[in-house]
């Protein structure tokens, strides 16, 4: 039985090899000095590179793949209900249609409020350090 | 019995699930949004009404998952109270957003649909599913207030805290389901009894006790619950103070009542005898108050002072679980039903003093006798109950709990360490009495009326301290006959 | 080597790595990838059992879909409170959010 583990044993020594083995050789081969300095800033093309290299991103990306998560792990309890709801019966059919239903009232909710919107066009901000702006398109 | 004929015994629940799914809806559409409140506050007592009809059968649902019972009956009835109280006086509450009032409601709805399944499961699937129910709707009604800094680092405590708690139960349920091969709570009984290490089942039987014991805020696992009663709106503070731990007990009172008597003894019978349970539970018990006491005795905060008031009352509660009879779980019922009230009317009063006068620390409290006399009598009383002082219904209850173990002639020490925290309780919370009335403020003293919903809020629910002191047998009496777990 | 205990050390290992993870971390969103990983070893646990318990019931299998679906809606609910938080005070350091304290 353990024949069937070699491939992973040659597949990590060759990786180790094929990493190790040049890093080892650079480390010999380079000289000892005229290390660092400005030869460690990151290339632009020539110029010099200003600002941090983190990029903000939009918190958009974050609530589109949380309500993806959600109903994704709907579809994870109709896996198993799927294969077997013919042997079932009507009653198991009733069943799931309710609790898909359920999850429809969420559905529906995140949708009428705006949260599958790439810009969110009715958002309040009442209260609080943006309470003097205003916002276009608001529905109250 | 089956799914199908199960429903028509799950009446309560049902019209709470569509009163959330409806709340939800109601909420979308901009015209029915004012409709939300009136429908949350009907459902409940349309469900209460369905509750009383159905008072006194026994039954398992969906196969063996949840049991009807008096046990539950009675639990739901706290449940069904304090919700309904709380989504009343949260209306009148300035520091909520009326913007979200309807998720404000909807949330709180299926917290209280968490809570019913937890006074009533009996399948380990559903303790779990049940207890994360309860959680994570609580959590988002934590720090519901989202500018407020100190609410967001309430609910990221909370959140955190609870998580761990729930991952550490869920590993011991997952061990416990292992060496005994069933969910069913009466099969993993049976099956425990034959096993030899009591290691084996030490070690989930642990596990399982951090997960309720965080619920019920029992000593080494509390360390939320100043932090989140004092960062979360009072109106909340006062729904977690009262309903989750009352569900927490229910839970834990059906599972290890369950696992350690034999099935319809009344002597406290432990079949399980190579586990030291009374001795593990007293020692809880003991710490749990002493640390509540010592440390409420250094806050100056109103609602950090309450939570760890809360704290030292779970483990008097506690007290009485060491000892695994009827008698006792009766002692923790009433004092359960009587901490309801005496919690709910002196965070009631916690609510007006902040709406009003904006008060904090218990100096803001100064001369608060003169601007409005009737409240704070009624505050007055409830901290004598609180205390534990005759004429009121805290006396009752802990009387009830040190009869217990003068009765079963064991834990003197406990009891001992009880009354010397009693006598401790005493001082901070006669610090507010004395912040009330004693200390007299300088200048003109306006009355200041509170909202007439906050008002009768206070004055009923404080009232109950004097009646269930004169009324107390009829009390008694009820629980006597809801002590009927449905089992098998 | 396909036996009970090799499954149970592995979900016994995760589990500790998740309780390191939780209790040292300083970052917020990797406390909760702690949480994650306790979650995941009590399924570990849940299938293991009962492909070797000899239960005639599948109870295992259905309690660790029902685990994976409610660990994944408290991270979404955990992971909006941490956004939340970091709307607030800017940093997602959990020594920063410090007010409520005694």
């Amino acid at each position: 039985m353990y024949q069937d583990f070699l491939p992973i044993i040659i597949f990590i020594v060759l990786a180790a090899v094929l990493i190790g083995v040049p890093l080892g050789l650079q480390h010999l081969l380079s000289p000892r000095k005229n290390k660092g300095g400005d030869k460690l800033i990151s290339y632009e093309c020539g110029e010099l590179p200003e600002g941090s290299a983190w990029v903000k991103f939009n918190i958009r990306f974050y609530v589109i793949a949380l309500v993806f998560l959600i109903f994704d792990v709907e579809i994870v309890f109709l896996f198993p209900w799927a294969v077997v709801f013919q042997d079932l019966g009507l009653l198991a059919f009733i069943e799931a249609f309710i609790f898909v239903l359920i999850l429809l009232v969420g559905y529906v909710y995140v949708w009428a409020k705006g949260d599958l919107d790439w810009v969110k066009m009715n958002v309040r901000y009442g209260k609080g350090r943006y309470a003097n702006l205003q916002s276009k398109g608001e529905t109250s | 019995m089956s799914n199908l004929s199960s429903l028509s015994f799950y009446i309560p629940e049902l019209i709470i699930i569509i009163a959330i799914l409806l709340v939800i809806v109601l909420d979308v559409i901009p015209v029915c949004k004012k409709y939300t409140f009136p429908l949350s506050l009907g459902a409940i007592l349309l469900a209460s009404v369905f509750l009383w009809q159905s008072y006194g059968e026994s039954h398992g649902l969906f196969m063996g998952m949840i049991s009807i019972d008096p046990f539950s009956h009675f639990f739901k009835m706290i449940f069904l109270l304090s919700t309904f109280s709380i989504i009343l006086i949260s209306r009148y509450e300035k520091q909520l957003d009326s913007n979200y009032s309807a998720e404000y409601n909807a949330l709180l709805l299926i917290v209280l649909l968490g809570m019913f399944l937890m006074s009533s499961s009996i399948n380990l699937i559903m303790i779990y599913l049940s207890i994360e129910l309860v959680s994570i709707p609580s959590y988002i009604l934590a720090g519901m207030l989202k500018n407020d800094k100190e609410s967001n680092e309430a609910s990221l405590k909370y959140v955190i805290f609870g998580s761990f708690a729930s991952g550490l139960m869920l590993f011991g349920l997952s061990i416990l389901y292992g060496i005994t091969g069933s969910t069913d709570i009466g099969v993993v009984t049976a099956a425990l009894q034959a096993i030899e290490y009591p290691l084996s089942i030490y070690f989930p039987l642990i596990l399982i006790l951090v997960g309720f014991g965080y619920k019920i805020s029992m000593v080494p696992f509390h360390f939320w619950t100043p932090d989140v009663y004092e960062g979360a709106p009072t109106p909340i503070t006062a729904f977690l103070s009262v309903a989750p731990k009352a569900a927490g007990f229910a839970i834990l009172i059906r599972v290890f009542y369950t696992m350690f008597t034999l099935e319809g003894s009344v002597s406290a019978t432990l079949p399980l005898t190579n586990i030291n349970w009374p001795t593990l539970i007293a020692v809880a018990s003991a710490v749990t108050m002493t640390l509540g006491n010592l440390l409420a005795v250094q806050q100056e905060d109103v609602k950090r002072l309450l939570a760890y008031s809360t704290i030292s009352h779970v483990g008097f509660m506690l007290m009485a679980f060491a000892i695994i009879s009827p008698d006792a779980v009766r002692a923790i019922m009433l004092y359960l039903f009587i901490y309801l009230f005496m919690n709910l009317s002196a965070f009631y009063m916690a609510i007006f003093a902040s709406n009003k006068l904006n008060a904090h620390h218990i100096n803001d409290w100064d001369g608060l006798s003169r601007k409005n006399p009737v409240l704070c009598a009624f505050m007055a009383l409830t901290l004598i109950s609180l205390t534990g002082l005759p004429p009121t219904a805290g006396f009752v209850g802990k009387f009830y709990i040190f009869a217990e173990l003068f009765k079963h002639q064991q834990f003197y020490w406990l009891a001992v360490v009880a009354i010397l925290n009693s006598v401790v309780s005493l001082y901070y919370y006669f610090k507010i009495i004395k912040s009330m009335y004693l200390v007299d403020v300088e200048g003109e003293v306006n009355k200041i009326e509170a909202h007439p919903v906050v008002n009768w809020s206070i004055i009923l629910f404080s009232a109950q301290n004097i009646l269930f002191f004169i009324y107390w047998e009829p009390l008694i009496g009820f629980i006597e006959k809801s002590i009927n777990l449905w089992s098998g | 080597m396909d036996s009970l205990q090799s499954y149970l050390i592995i979900a016994a290992i995760l589990f500790s790595m998740g309780i390191y993870g939780v209790i040292t971390r300083k970052n917020a969103v990797a406390i909760l990838m702690g949480i994650e990983l306790i979650l995941n070893s009590a399924n570990i646990n849940f299938i293991a059992f009962n492909r070797f318990g000899g239960m005639e019931n599948l109870d295992g299998h259905v309690f660790s879909i029902f685990v994976i679906v409610l660990a994944a809606a408290e991270a979404a609910v955990a992971l909006a409170i941490v956004i939340n938080l970091f709307k607030n005070i800017g940093s997602v350091d959990v020594d920063d959010a410090d007010l409520l304290q005694g």
